[in-house]
């Protein structure tokens, strides 16, 4: 796989991301809901590559942490270190999930929120928005409004993907909630910008081999012995 | 009052006796196999089939186009034909040159697209396609078979019927790609369309394709070589010619990943055996074509000849059973006895082997389309398993213990127990299947272990109290998220796992290809290893010009034709 911009499937966003995420070593099942929020992302016309890249990244130089715990409608991550979106995604959801009577969830210092928006937007988290403010001082805010469509209101126009570290606050959607300042207003539907990408496929940048280079740690080296070893090994056609 | 013994619901066949891997590998194809209903769907909307181009040089090598017009749209088969060293020619992934490469193109393809496709078709994985793409395949000629059939042709003979016989095809497919593989269309593109729906449809219209593009280049470069001498081959030979394919370790994997489909392709299967016991009283046509159907089998499996000996002694064992049906079915007078499918299929359980239990299962299922040809329209399944949070722990055990009682009475600390483990490797992300003991690699295991992590999961939840819910034990235990959401998925669908150790010393990869082989429609098995098989597909399958005729539909267990 060379440098150049390159056109991917969904397909091949869940086979190359969920062994990204294998090869920093997330659980499976974190690493199969990261490619499933990666999909999403892609469908609605975003490069996966961008914020993944980076969250991949981070958690591999210990920069970011796996490691989260539940304290008063707060998810933290107990080390001196960032949240991993990946883990913060998948907790998030689960809390949604359980339906509690929670008035507001807050995710600590998350390393890239877009992945948290990405996963609540994969699994049809309706009726809620999400407010945060990132290191940069940029503000966003997230509503989704039907499973089909969702709107970002941001400060500026700095990328959501690269949006880094914040407190991402989730409530319900008719909880009053301050709106960022310089208010920059988009609308999505996500299944116009899916079909969009059914037709013309997946477009990834430069952070594509990086991708590629986690997805790489899933695989073993090949040998003498384990060539001999495969399916159709030590034939050539005698029918 | 409770259920008749005889309802459908009582003789549905349980997943602990389906889902075991001697029994998938015993496998056969039944009249809902994908490649049968694909080819009722093409005979009933009247599909039309068309050479577009035949760019090609006098040994056949060049670009060709076959068009297929479906009620709302058109299909292209692009292939390429190149000539290879002898050497070169392998079945195996890791092969870097084939003598025929594919792409079925969504509608019909410009210059341009020829064009494109000409530069990344014949690399196949080492190539990058695009939405427009829907399949991507590769073949290599029979060796054998295509020389002989085209000299024969030239001087306007018929090739030696017993030559075509024992091989069964003209070329063998070595890999047939689709749903997003290497930049090709996602299934999300096609899955709406009615042609599409069902498991495989595209990827096995691409198949039948190459099968008529295989018999066309034939007769096209006998015309070449023997001019007016030369002629064509006849229909009931073409018929009885079919595509080869080799295949390896990479369907394994696929049926572990997509439960649900498995789940609904068996369920399509087990729904229409347990109608057909559940016939009280038969109709004289159906008798009638079951009997003959035994016939035909037998036939059938005289003609299928395999160099492994494994194989070659199931199928001596299945030749005799089948006599034996014969001879019982007749002289015990069945079908003047009430619900005598059921007695049938049940004396084929009490004393003959897996093997002609399934083939048993495929002959009473088959003269019953009426009843039965429906469910080919469930076997297809687009939603992904998620987990229930809510779900308390209690219930989980319950789960596990209902229907994985066979992972938790596995000792996984036995070295046999956890053998093998399964990887890609880093050539051509080959899938292989490794022995803890002799190779490196364990680290980077493919997440297939479904029984072991199952018995893992049972050990902590041992110790960890029943009201708690699974949204609190993942939060706490990350590393069961991903078996926890299949074992909750198991409940609404029972077919869905393979209930047996994959790990396990004696695990042989080729049972659960032949199970998947047999839901698309595959005959004559002719297993090289423990770890791929050969095949043949559409073998008696109608040629297009036929799709329309009387019978089209009988092509199960092909024979050689009598001329």
């Amino acid at each position: 796989m060379g440098n150049e911009k390159l056109t991917i499937s969904l397909n091949e966003v869940l086979f190359f991301f969920t062994r990204a995420g294998f090869g920093v070593n997330a659980p499976i099942g974190v690493a199969e809901d990261f490619a499933r929020s990666n999909i999403w992302i892609a469908e609605n016309g975003f490069d996966p590559c961008l914020c993944s890249l980076e969250s991949l990244k981070s958690l591999d130089n210990k920069i970011s942490s796996l490691s989260v715990q539940f304290k008063e409608n707060n998810f933290y991550c107990p080390k001196d270190r960032y949240l991993s979106s990946l883990i913060a995604s998948v907790v998030a959801i689960d809390r949604i999930n359980l339906d509690t009577e929670d008035s507001e969830l807050i995710l600590k210092n998350v390393d890239y929120p877009i992945l948290v928006i990405a996963a609540m937007g994969a699994n049809n988290c309706n009726n809620l928005q999400v407010f945060w403010r990132d290191e940069n001082n940029n503000e966003y805010l997230v509503r989704f409004n039907s499973s089909d469509s969702w709107e970002l209101l941001s400060s500026n126009q700095a990328p959501i993907e690269l949006s880094k570290g914040a407190d991402m606050i989730i409530r319900p959607i008719n909880v009053r909630t301050n709106e960022p300042r310089n208010i920059i207003h988009k609308k999505y539907t996500t299944s116009k910008e899916k079909g969009k990408i059914l037709q013309g496929g997946v477009e990834v940048g430069e952070n594509w081999p990086g991708i590629y280079d986690f997805f790489s740690r899933c695989l073993v080296k090949s040998t003498a012995e384990s060539r001999a070893m495969g399916a159709g090994a030590g034939l050539v056609d005698t029918d | 009052m409770g259920q008749n013994k005889y309802s459908e619901e009582k003789l549905i066949r349980p997943p602990e006796k389906v889902m075991r891997l001697d029994r998938m590998g015993s496998s056969h194809q039944t009249r809902l196999s994908f490649m049968r209903s694909l080819a009722r769907r093409m005979s009933n909307e009247k599909w039309k089939f068309k050479c577009l181009r035949r760019d090609i040089d006098d040994n056949g090598f060049g670009v060709s186009v076959y068009a297929v017009n479906t009620t709302k749209r058109t299909y292209s088969l692009i292939a390429f034909t190149q000539d290879i060293p002898p050497n070169k020619r392998t079945d195996r992934v890791i092969a870097e040159v084939w003598d025929a490469t594919f792409s079925l193109f969504d509608g019909i393809p410009t210059q341009k697209d020829i064009d494109y496709l000409a530069l990344n078709t014949p690399k196949q994985e080492g190539g990058r396609f695009r939405p427009s793409e829907l399949v991507l395949a590769r073949a290599n000629k029979s060796l054998r078979l295509f020389e002989h059939v085209i000299s024969s042709l030239a001087k306007g003979n018929q090739p030696d019927i017993k030559l075509l016989s024992s091989v069964g095809y003209l070329m063998r497919t070595t890999a047939v790609y689709g749903s997003g593989k290497f930049g090709c269309a996602d299934r999300g593109k096609i899955a709406n369309r009615e042609e599409c729906k069902g498991a495989f449809q595209i990827e096995l219209l691409a198949v039948y394709l190459i099968r008529w593009f295989t018999i066309d280049l034939v007769e096209y470069i006998a015309k070449k070589r023997g001019g007016n001498k030369s002629t064509k081959l006849d229909p009931s030979i073409s018929q009885s010619l079919g595509i080869g394919n080799s295949t390896g370790l990479g369907m394994a994997p696929f049926l572990l990943k997509h439960p649900l489909l498995v789940h609904n392709l068996i369920m399509a299967k087990e729904t229409a055996l347990a109608r057909v016991r559940a016939i009280k009283t038969p109709n004289n046509e159906t008798i009638d074509s079951f009997t003959k159907s035994l016939e035909r089998v037998s036939q059938h499996l005289s003609e299928w000849v395999v160099d492994d000996n494994m194989q070659t002694d199931r199928i001596n064992c299945l030749k005799d059973e089948v006599k034996s049906l014969i001879n019982w079915s007749s002289g015990e007078s069945v079908f003047n006895n009430y619900y005598p499918w059921n007695s049938i299929y049940e004396h084929a359980e009490d004393y003959y082997s897996l093997e002609c239990q399934e083939i048993i299962v495929s002959l009473i299922i088959e003269p019953h389309g009426y009843l039965v040809d429906d469910l080919a329209d469930t076997m297809f399944s687009e939603s992904i398993p998620k987990i229930n949070v809510k779900m308390e722990i209690s219930d989980l055990k319950k789960i596990i213990k209902i229907y994985y009682n066979w992972a938790i009475n596995i000792d996984f600390t036995k070295p046999k127990s956890q053998y093998h483990f399964w990887y890609y490797s880093e050539d051509k992300l080959e899938p292989r299947f490794g022995s803890r003991k002799n190779d490196s690699g364990s680290d980077q295991e493919m997440p297939l272990a479904i029984g072991r992590d199952v018995n893992d999961l049972n050990e902590v939840l041992l110790n960890n109290k029943d009201d708690i819910l699974v949204g609190q034990f993942v939060l706490e235990n990350p590393q069961f998220r991903h078996i926890i959401r299949r074992i909750q998925n198991t409940l609404q669908a029972p077919y869905s796992e393979i209930q047996d150790n994959l790990l396990d010393e004696s695990m042989m990869p080729l049972n659960l290809l032949r199970f998947k082989l047999a839901f698309f429609g595959a005959s004559k098995f002719d297993p090289k290893s423990n770890l791929w098989t050969r095949i043949s597909m559409y073998q008696g399958a109608p040629m297009p010009e036929n799709l329309s005729a009387d019978g089209f539909d009988s092509w199960y267990f092909p024979i050689t034709p009598k001329l």
